[in-house]
């Protein structure tokens, strides 16, 4: 195959050497998820998958580590402004075998090290010849060595259909990088690609998914394409979107797309391009970290992007998170009686989450509620007590006002500025499996 | 009044045995307690009973909770089982005691405004937290004999909850894992069923030198974990809130070289 040609430039390297490469050039891309599909082993083979997804280690960075996340070849022929491996970049350059990537796999799966393969590529020749390679290495895995854990691929956009869809019958999840919010920015940074490229095979995969869902009823044992559905990242802080603009498009990949999971990515600047912003204060996690929580609110909590920023305020507020904000602009709805309020209502109040609001609906079912049992239930009381009443009692005397209650809430401080890694599977769970569910309340309280 | 303290082995045949013998004494339940291992606290004027775990009391007792109170708390008080802390008999008996008086006694365990719901669903969160934690860090390692061997060294007895995970997953494999705390070992066979046994008999039955390649694989490990790393994005607090330390004396990433 082609992909012998290539790799002999890399031959004399070691293996070590070209892990050490090609992971260090796939660490930006931050989707380490390994959720979304529940499939057992044939028993033929090694591995099978969780549908919560499982991490394995956490990196001095604190982000999980679950799959084995590396690029089959950091060769470039784009120039992508913020990318390492751009092409006018002189950084080493590296290519795996697919025999190379399967044994990496197979070896750290057996060890419990990983839940699987998280396969990218920079672009070698062009799109539809990379994704040959990266088919070629998963098609092994998969017939070769039976693997039957958990394998997330990239899209590359500008391949060829044909090939999008020969992959996705072998991965689990598929994604293809919006890379940056507008096609304005995409363009100023990354000159080689094009928003619509980068749509079409977001769209032929969502296509893709919900006609395996179909054959899949007509036939049980119909093989099943992107079974984990399809996710995608957006790049913060290099370009100047406002949180507004961010979340918009996310909410409309959500709903247009049907993506599983959208990643934002606060910049990290590696180039030192003079296109690029300079950042002086690092990475901006903390815009970052917001993102998520909002994020968060739109998948899980009801709330609309046009409820949470607007026009005219189109950036997260830094001192309070995004359900606390809203909470103080809407003061008119509190506060809510624990034991009446429909369970919509109650996911609204700031230190409630999905599971102590399940909780409270079920346990109020066997006789009132106080303060008390809502401890036990794992509500967040010094957060909430502003915005409820238990039997029409308030906590304790407290007015209902907004400077006050900020002033309050920031004190009490937002364990920042991660309280929880944004970007992994222990959020993704909530409804997916019992077990999970169970486990996911004895982990947050 | 006299209060009857019910002793009970540490064990689902021996707890389930006393939440047995505590309904055959037909008092008020107020007035029965069950008991863990040993008592170190004598009261005067109590009762104290040894119970004798009995497969047949147990069984009973075992269908009947899975009968009245369905699944989830089945597995939830098996969990609860598992816990290391003493007051898990009590609070599954009272627990019990509460579920019969519900309307719906498939909501046992939705009953959080019960303290001895409440502790039960406590002792099972502890305990399918800490299982989770050991199907993420679990490490094997490659023996020269091509057996992979993990050791872990849980707070509760986790280890019977984990296994089917394993086994599952490597259904090819030997493998072993072994509770050093408890001196368990679980053994896996290549396409059979695994099983436990205790101390020196499990010791027999693994060597302890490593494969060759089991060096080249957990070193390349190493170089994964270490470079995947994003070094402006260093963060130790949230890596060790999400990776307790007392799990990383078993991981290979966190051995010293
Ligand atoms: S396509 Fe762009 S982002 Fe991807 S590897 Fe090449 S330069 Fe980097």
């Amino acid at each position: 195959m082609e992909s012998n040609l290539i790799i002999s430039s890399t031959e004399q390297m070691s293996l070590m050497e070209k892990l050490k490469i090609l992971s260090d050039s796939a660490k930006f891309d931050v989707s380490c998820s390994s959720s979304g599909v529940g499939r057992r082993g044939d028993g033929t083979g090694i591995g099978n998958t969780s549908a919560a997804g499982i991490c394995h280690s956490f990196g001095a960075d604190g982000r999980c580590i679950s799959l084995l996340k590396v690029l089959f070849t950091n060769e470039c022929v784009y120039d992508c402004k913020y990318c390492i491996n751009r092409k006018s970049n002189d950084v080493p350059r590296a290519s795996f075998t697919p025999d190379e990537i399967c044994e990496l796999t197979i070896q750290f799966y057996r060890r419990n090290y990983i839940e699987g393969l998280f396969l990218s590529s920079g672009i070698l020749n062009n799109p539809s010849y990379t994704m040959e390679l990266i088919y070629e290495a998963v098609y092994k895995l998969r017939t070769l060595y039976r693997f039957q854990g958990y394998i997330h691929v990239k899209a590359i956009p500008g391949a060829e259909p044909e090939i999008v869809q020969r992959l996705g019958m072998l991965a689990d999840r598929m994604s293809v990088n919006l890379e940056l919010p507008t096609a304005e920015g995409l363009q100023k940074l990354a000159p080689n690609k094009h928003r619509r490229n980068i749509l079409a095979p977001m769209r032929q995969i969502q296509q893709g998914i919900i006609q395996n869902k179909n054959e899949l009823v007509a036939f049980r044992h119909a093989p099943s394409f992107v079974p984990a559905g399809q996710s995608t990242q957006v790049i913060v802080g290099a370009t100047p979107e406002t949180d507004y603009h961010i979340m918009t498009v996310a909410e409309s990949l959500y709903k247009k797309f049907a993506l599983k999971r959208v990643y934002y990515s606060a910049f990290v600047n590696v180039n030192e391009d003079k296109e690029l912003p300079a950042l002086p204060g690092g990475p901006p996690l903390l815009r970052e970290h917001r993102l998520y929580q909002a994020d968060w609110l739109l998948r899980f909590y009801g709330f609309e992007a046009d409820e949470l920023l607007s026009e005219s305020k189109p950036n997260f507020n830094i001192l309070l998170d995004p359900k606390a904000d809203w909470a103080l602009r809407h003061l008119e709805l509190f506060p809510v009686e624990i034991n009446r309020a429909d369970y919509q209502m109650i996911l609204r109040v700031p230190g409630i989450g999905v599971k102590s609001a399940q909780r409270i609906v079920r346990a109020r079912r066997n006789g009132r509620l106080n303060f008390d049992d809502l401890k036990k239930i794992g509500v967040t009381l010094k957060r909430a007590l502003y915005f409820i009443t238990c039997n029409g009692k308030m906590m304790y005397p407290t007015k209902l006002e907004e400077d006050y209650i900020t002033r309050n809430l920031i004190s009490n401080k937002e364990k920042l500025p991660f309280d929880r890694d944004g970007m992994t599977y222990r959020q993704l769970s909530l409804f997916d499996d019992e077990q999970e569910v169970i486990w996911q309340q004895a982990i947050n309280g | 009044m006299e209060e009857y303290y019910l002793i009970c082995q540490d064990s689902l045949e021996g707890i389930f045995t006393g939440i047995y013998d505590a309904y055959l004494k037909k008092k008020p339940h107020e007035q029965i307690h069950i008991i863990v291992g040993e008592e170190d606290n004598y009261r005067l004027f109590a009762i104290y009973e040894e119970c004798i775990p009995d497969g047949k009391k147990a069984t009973s007792v075992a269908r009947t909770i899975l009968r009245e109170f369905g699944e989830e708390s089945y597995l939830s008080i098996c969990r609860a089982l598992a816990s290391c802390e003493a007051d898990k008999g009590e609070a599954i008996y009272k627990a019990i005691v509460t579920g019969f008086g519900m309307r719906d006694r498939h909501q046992l365990m939705g009953n959080l405004r019960n303290p001895a719901v409440h502790r039960v669903f406590e002792l099972a969160r502890f305990t399918a937290n800490e299982a989770h934690y050991h199907i993420e860090f679990l490490r094997f390692r490659e023996l020269e004999n091509g057996i992979l061997y993990a050791e872990i060294g849980p707070k509760n007895n986790v280890i019977t909850f984990i296994v089917p995970h394993f086994a599952g997953r490597f259904p090819l494999e030997n493998f072993v894992i072994y509770d050093e705390i408890r001196d368990i070992y679980a053994m896996h066979p290549t396409k059979g069923d695994w099983y436990l046994v205790h101390g020196e008999e499990g010791m027999n039955q693994v060597e302890h030198i490593l494969s060759e390649r089991e060096k080249k694989y957990s070193e390349l490990f190493c170089q994964f974990f270490h470079t995947i790393a994003i070094k402006e994005r260093k963060n130790y607090r949230l890596q060790r809130n999400m990776l307790p330390l007392r799990y990383r004396e078993y991981m290979t990433e966190f051995q010293e070289k």
